[in-house]
């Protein structure tokens, strides 16, 4: 849990500095369709930042996916689940 | 100092220390909003500087880390970005939007892959000559519009060769390989970069090996967006191109102020003694001859150096005089305060004597608690952390954005001795009486010419820095005092000034457009090194004589208050000009009271044109 939280926490972080909102506004309902701010070379510098962040690569598959606040916790999730 | 409303350069250092060396983009990036969200009215002018960026690949990314930096140094970017990848077109077009956003500094990012794309694109047997030509060729013809469209000043970065090379161990005997399409592209780039004032070469492959090549480039990003340069380069890159900004916008650091104690020599000097300081050449010591030799390189470039030491004065002298392994000498010095007043106050002393802005002065000294109660007093000097480890000194102060210094005339070289020479006058000044008896003693002999090849780089200077003796503070570039010289629309004139105790080499512009009903003077200025005696009368008296002499009567001019310029409110009115209804200020030249000082040895002069050494100066 203390992982899962810290997790969310960090990327609800790095959604708001790369995407310029509110860390509140953030949560479940929070993807790209709705936000303005998430251009393609947003969406770019968002998936480097993760990879970064939390030393995983992602597909281009994944990257396709990566669209929403709750796809981008799953995401990791897994990336960090089949890693232990 | 801030206007009620306005923003100041602290206040954007504020926002810049939110990132620190090391973190990634993301910190930059909220970083750079945070700096969207100060209203743009409450920006000053003097804080703001035009800077394009034109690029082969994505930069779009770098736009935030650029502008942190420079907020970190005190510097507001309003910057342009070249749609991806038009480099080539948006120089060649004036009709460009890199044209219209009229920057101070264009920097050109090119990396490798362009020549490495072009190489492909030839058949073999592969050869670097066409490569390089196919490339630079097109290049520099968009530099040269750019250039005569008054660029502002270029920068463009060495090809780095982007991946570790397949080509073999025996590639170095050969032409035809990539990694010698690089180093020749590289020495041609080089040749011809140098060749021209306005353009810099930008040292990539030295900020790739520091930063590292296997963190320098991100290739997951470079593969899907065509962003090459990683979290880690862009910060590095950006720092270094701070240096160019803020050099371009007269905003370079003057002179250098240091302490001594722990920043020159290791120790305090009251405490162990002349023989007891660490410096020499072994450790503990060794770090600090070599600290004192990079701020000589630092000094050799025209950057003054002083000190503010709390030590007792006769001690520290005898350390600079007599120690073996001091590099920083009396004659280094362009002044120094050695004792326990309070270092703001001395600080502020010392740029009373150099008569140097407070903003333009940067302090090296190794307490924190100094530092701090220095920055307090004095919010626009720059005070930066030094390393904790002394052996850090020597590499940590070449990286101090504004130490940069862009254009070394001779005058710059000369200007610690300058400086001394004017301790010498100052002493001579407090044993005279009158201000008379004073210029009358100096010998002061001036030199009028009109601008030519060998006094151009100065003449440009002169016009982008001085802000004091400056009637109407119109900054012209290269590109642009060339054309109007070569039209005969301006006649520019220069004044070097010597004296009995040394020359002050070429210290006065001014600019004048000849017509018939009357020569009006566009630009005049002197530099504050000889404001005071007088040699402003003569370069005018010289003006009016060349008037007369082309059957003109009458000299007009203006006075534009730039609030920096007071020095220079009385000048017009106090030699015989009136305004007229628009701000015009006008004298006539049958008038009387416009006379050559007595006291000023004309040398040199030839009337325009019949000078045998006036290259440019019709």
């Amino acid at each position: 849990m203390g992982d899962e939280s810290r997790i969310s926490s960090r990327v609800r972080q790095l959604l708001a500095q790369v995407l310029d909102v509110p860390p509140d506004s953030i949560g479940p309902g929070f993807s790209a369709d709705s936000t303005g701010g998430w251009t393609s070379l947003n969406h770019l510098m968002l998936v480097s930042q993760l990879e970064s962040e939390f030393e995983v690569v992602f597909s281009n598959q994944e990257i396709g996916e990566l669209t929403s606040f709750t796809a981008i916790i799953e995401a990791l999730g897994r990336r960090l689940d089949a890693g232990t | 100092m801030s206007l009620e409303g306005q923003v100041d350069s602290a206040a954007l250092e504020r926002l810049a220390s939110a990132v620190q060396p090391g973190q990634p983009w993301s910190a930059y990036q909220a970083a750079a909003r945070a700096l969207d969200r100060i209203p743009r009215e409450t920006i000053p002018d003097r804080l703001r500087a035009r800077v394009a960026i034109l690029g082969s690949f994505t930069l779009d990314p770098f736009l935030p880390v650029l502008r942190v930096e420079a907020a970190r140094a005190g510097l507001w970017l309003d910057t342009y970005l070249a749609p991806y990848g038009l480099y080539l077109s948006e120089l060649l077009d004036p009709g460009s939007g890199l044209y219209q956003f009229r920057p101070i500094v264009t920097f050109l990012a090119i990396d490798g892959d362009v020549l490495w794309n072009q190489r492909w694109a030839e058949t073999p047997p592969l050869k670097s000559e066409p490569v390089v030509g196919g490339l630079l060729t097109p290049l520099f013809a968009g530099l040269d519009a750019f250039e005569r469209a008054g660029s502002g000043i270029v920068v463009m970065n060495d090809f780095v060769l982007p991946r570790r090379s397949t080509e073999g161990v025996n590639a170095f005997r050969s032409k035809g390989t990539f990694a010698h399409t690089i180093a020749h592209a590289n020495k041609h780039l080089r040749l011809r970069l140098s060749l021209r004032d306005q353009t810099f070469l930008f040292p990539l492959a030295d900020v790739v090996g520091q930063v590292g090549r296997t963190h320098a480039f991100n290739w997951r990003t470079h593969y899907r967006g065509h962003l090459t340069w990683s979290d880690a380069l862009m910060a590095a890159i950006a720092e270094r191109y701070v240096g160019f900004a803020l050099a371009a916008m007269g905003k370079a650091t003057k002179c250098i102020v240091l302490d001594l104690d722990n920043t020159l020599w290791g120790g305090v000097l009251g405490e162990e003694g002349p023989t007891g300081i660490a410096l020499g050449p072994h450790w503990p010591g060794s770090e600090f001859v070599d600290f004192q030799r990079e701020l000589l390189n630092l000094q050799r470039q025209g950057i003054l150096l002083a000190l503010c030491s709390k030590n007792n004065e006769s001690e520290a002298l005898a350390v600079l005089r007599d120690h073996p392994s001091m590099l920083i000498r009396e004659p280094q010095l362009a002044a120094f305060r050695i004792n326990w007043e309070d270092k703001a106050s001395n600080i502020r002393s010392l740029a009373g004597e150099l008569n140097i802005g407070l903003d333009h002065m940067l302090l090296l000294d190794d307490s924190p608690h100094e530092r701090a109660w220095v920055k307090d007093q004095i919010p626009e000097l720059r005070v930066p952390d030094l390393p904790p480890d002394p052996s850090m000194y020597a590499h940590w102060v070449g990286s101090l954005p504004s130490l940069m210094v862009l254009q070394q005339t001779a005058e710059d070289l000369q200007r610690t001795q300058q400086y001394q020479e004017s301790r010498t006058r100052e002493t001579y000044r407090t044993s005279i009486d009158s201000l008379e008896d004073f210029l009358r003693g100096l010998g002061l002999r001036v030199h009028i010419g009109l601008v030519d090849e060998g006094s151009m780089a100065r003449v440009v200077q002169l016009l982008a820095k001085t802000n004091q003796f400056n009637l109407t503070t119109r900054r012209h570039d290269e590109a642009t005092l060339r054309r109007q010289v070569a039209s005969a629309a301006w006649r520019v004139y220069t004044m070097g000034v010597a004296d009995r105790f040394g020359d002050f080499g070429l210290t006065a512009v001014a600019i004048v457009e000849p017509a018939a009903a009357a020569w009006h003077v566009e630009s005049f200025l002197l530099s504050c090194r000889v404001i005071g005696k007088s040699v402003e009368t003569a370069l005018l008296v010289r003006i009016a004589e060349d008037a007369r002499g082309a059957g003109v009567s009458v000299l007009s001019a203006e006075f534009i208050d730039s609030g920096r310029n007071q020095v220079a409110s009385t000048f017009l009115s106090n030699h015989g000009f009136d305004a007229d209804a628009e701000g015009r200020w006008l004298r006539s030249l049958d008038a009387p009271g416009l006379e050559w000082p007595a006291y000023i040895t004309p040398a040199g002069w030839h009337p325009a044109g019949t000078a045998p050494d006036n290259h440019g100066g019709r």
